[in-house]
């Protein structure tokens, strides 16, 4: 027994607010995806696609998603250290400094403000104050590990101090920028380097915002809430090293057929090749585990979700790098399968674990059981249903638009306009509408659960009071 | 808000049996891809191979 005081207020904070954002984004990502079949849903000039889309990814890249990771690592990182954070009052500042950063984030987003740099549009003020925000949190979480009351560092803590030492570097390198105004400055790469420094840091905002953070709450919650323990620590060291050693070489793979030196895209191939190894050791660490006891399928509701969101981690995996290899990427680069990958990785396997790690420490906060079992499970075979329609319907109008565009006449010129061309994927973008509502429906049951539990859980210590 | 919980047991998180077991597919998927990247990039880098993006496209646009 412990009779610390953690700070959960916080961690709930960042919770609800990741939920927020969450929704936000997420009915923008609907209509951004109306407006690709109908027009008339742009209101210029702030309410336009190119606009809008931008919000949409960092309104869940960094609301969602950041907003999750910061509280959903204070959880962790607590009870792994088995103390309190260093310093709780800085995290509640934390707390609001983020909330106050995505809304300006959005708002100057929609004002049109925009360095052109992908996941990282935000113009120079907003980047200092992302720098804060992350050297808070960085202060905060490294702080509480080195201080720790525990000596043995189980393998979430690392991929959690990966997380934060790579994005800090990542972000401070691509935002190099000389300022131009309040509201304007230039990069200070340009031409090709500006393309690799770019993605270099694009595909590492998919690696240590998207993959490395969710590993950390998978390797935490899988064994917390089903009480199977892992299969294989020495799995998991090797996975977590060669994983962060191999991440950092692969951007390049984002310009296969680019003017970038042939040796750069090579060197990128090779290791995002490389790379299916140690992310299949996570999965095959957490197949393992479960293997242990399957009937934990059936009796525990949140092992499906780590099983699934596992599964699509393992075939974002190899989807990825096959994407790397130079004859798939000539076909599939600049098509409709990139958001068909980008979102069976977001939907089937961020928010899936994300959604699960939530269900896990809520109910644990207010020491109460979640309010509804079965609408987890709507939940679950919604989002599910919703991503696959997603994914499956982009693969589908990808490969057709890309085999349309290679298409040539004997003489050389091209069977296709661009035109017709992109009429053949409206049936498939209508699709992916209403897969994004399936998806957006689940979700709402996903709220509501937690702000069931949440009201049982005040109304529990109220009566215990 | 205070409230007591139970210490995490670390000891619980992992399997004492199977703590050190590398499935033997794993290891040769690792090893597997490291043999064939090496491969690939002497293949492909136009300073070893002589492979080249210029090249291969002329290639194409000549057939
Ligand atoms: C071994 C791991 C992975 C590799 C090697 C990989 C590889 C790739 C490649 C080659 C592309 C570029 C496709 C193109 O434009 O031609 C891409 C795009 C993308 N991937 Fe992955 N992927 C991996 C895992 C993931 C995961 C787990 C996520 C999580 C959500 C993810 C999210 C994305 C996103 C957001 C993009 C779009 C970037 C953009 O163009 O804006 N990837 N990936
Ligand atoms: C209802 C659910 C969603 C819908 C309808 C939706 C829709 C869209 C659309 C239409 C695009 C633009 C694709 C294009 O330009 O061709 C997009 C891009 C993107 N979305 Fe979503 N989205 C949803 C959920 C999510 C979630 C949950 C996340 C992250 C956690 C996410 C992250 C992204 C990212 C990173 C991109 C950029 C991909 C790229 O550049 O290739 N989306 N989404």
């Amino acid at each position: 027994m412990n009779d610390y005081s953690y700070d959960n207020q916080t961690v709930k904070g960042f919770i609800l607010s990741s939920l927020f954002w969450g929704v936000v984004g997420i009915l923008i990502g609907i209509w951004i995806s109306i407006q690709m079949w109908n027009p008339s849903w742009n209101i210029p000039p702030y309410f336009t696609f190119g606009r809008l889309r931008v919000v949409h990814t960092n309104g869940l890249a960094f609301g969602l998603g950041l907003g999750a990771i910061f509280g959903i690592f204070y959880y962790i990182t607590m009870r792994l250290t088995k103390r309190p954070l260093l310093f709780p009052r800085l995290a509640r500042f934390h707390l609001y400094l983020f909330n106050v950063a995505i809304a300006l984030a959005a708002l100057s987003l929609l004002a049109g403000m925009n360095q052109s740099l992908e996941y990282a549009e935000l113009e120079w003020p907003l980047d200092i104050g992302v720098v804060i925000l992350w050297v808070i949190f960085a202060i905060n979480i490294l702080g509480t590990i080195i201080k720790r009351r525990e000596e043995q560092m189980y393998i979430s803590l690392w991929f959690i101090i990966a997380s934060v030492v790579a994005v800090a570097v990542l972000y401070i390198v691509n935002n190099l920028s000389v300022p131009a105004g309040l509201f304007k400055s230039y990069s200070i790469y340009a031409g090709i380097n500006s393309a690799n420094v770019q993605w270099w840091y694009g595909h590492n905002a998919v690696g240590f915002v998207f993959t490395t953070p969710i590993l950390a709450m998978f390797y935490y919650f899988l064994p917390k809430s089903t009480g199977l323990p892992l299969y294989s620590h020495r799995l998991s060291i090797i996975a977590f090293w060669s994983l962060v050693f191999a991440y950092l070489w692969t951007g390049a793979h984002h310009l296969v057929y680019t003017p970038l030196p042939d040796w750069i895209q090579t060197l990128a191939i090779v290791f995002s090749m490389f790379l299916i190894a140690p992310s299949w050791g996570s999965v095959v660490n957490g197949y393992y585990t479960v293997a242990a006891d399957w009937s934990k399928m059936r009796t525990n509701y949140l092992t499906k979700f780590f099983i699934f969101g596992i599964t699509f981690y393992g075939l974002q995996t190899v989807q990825g790098p096959t994407q790397a290899l130079r004859v798939v990427s000539q076909l599939i680069h600049y098509t409709d399968w990139v958001p068909g990958h980008v979102h069976m990785g977001t939907m089937g396997w961020v928010t899936m674990i994300v959604a699960a790690s939530m269900y896990y420490i809520i109910p644990k906060i207010y020491n109460t059981e979640i309010y509804s079992v079965r609408v987890a499970n709507t939940h679950f075979y919604l989002v599910l249903i919703g991503q696959l329609i997603y994914s499956v319907t982009m693969w589908i109008t990808g490969i057709q638009q890309g085999a349309l565009w290679k298409a040539v006449n004997p003489d050389g010129t091209l069977k296709y306009t661009f035109v017709e061309t992109l009429v053949r994927n409206y049936p498939f973008w209508k699709l992916r509408t209403i897969g994004g509502i399936i998806f957006a429906i689940g979700m709402v049951f996903f709220i509501y659960n937690i702000l069931m539990t949440i009201r049982k859980g005040k109304s529990l210590s109220a009566s215990v009071a | 808000m205070r409230m007591v919980e139970d210490f995490d047991d670390i000891e619980a998180f992992e399997a004492k049996e199977t703590r050190d077991r590398l499935p033997i597919g794993w290891l040769i998927l690792f090893w597997g891809l490291i043999i064939w990247g090496v491969i690939y990039f002497f293949l492909y880098t136009p300073q070893f191979g002589g492979w080249s993006q210029e090249k291969a496209y002329q290639e194409s646009v000549n057939k």
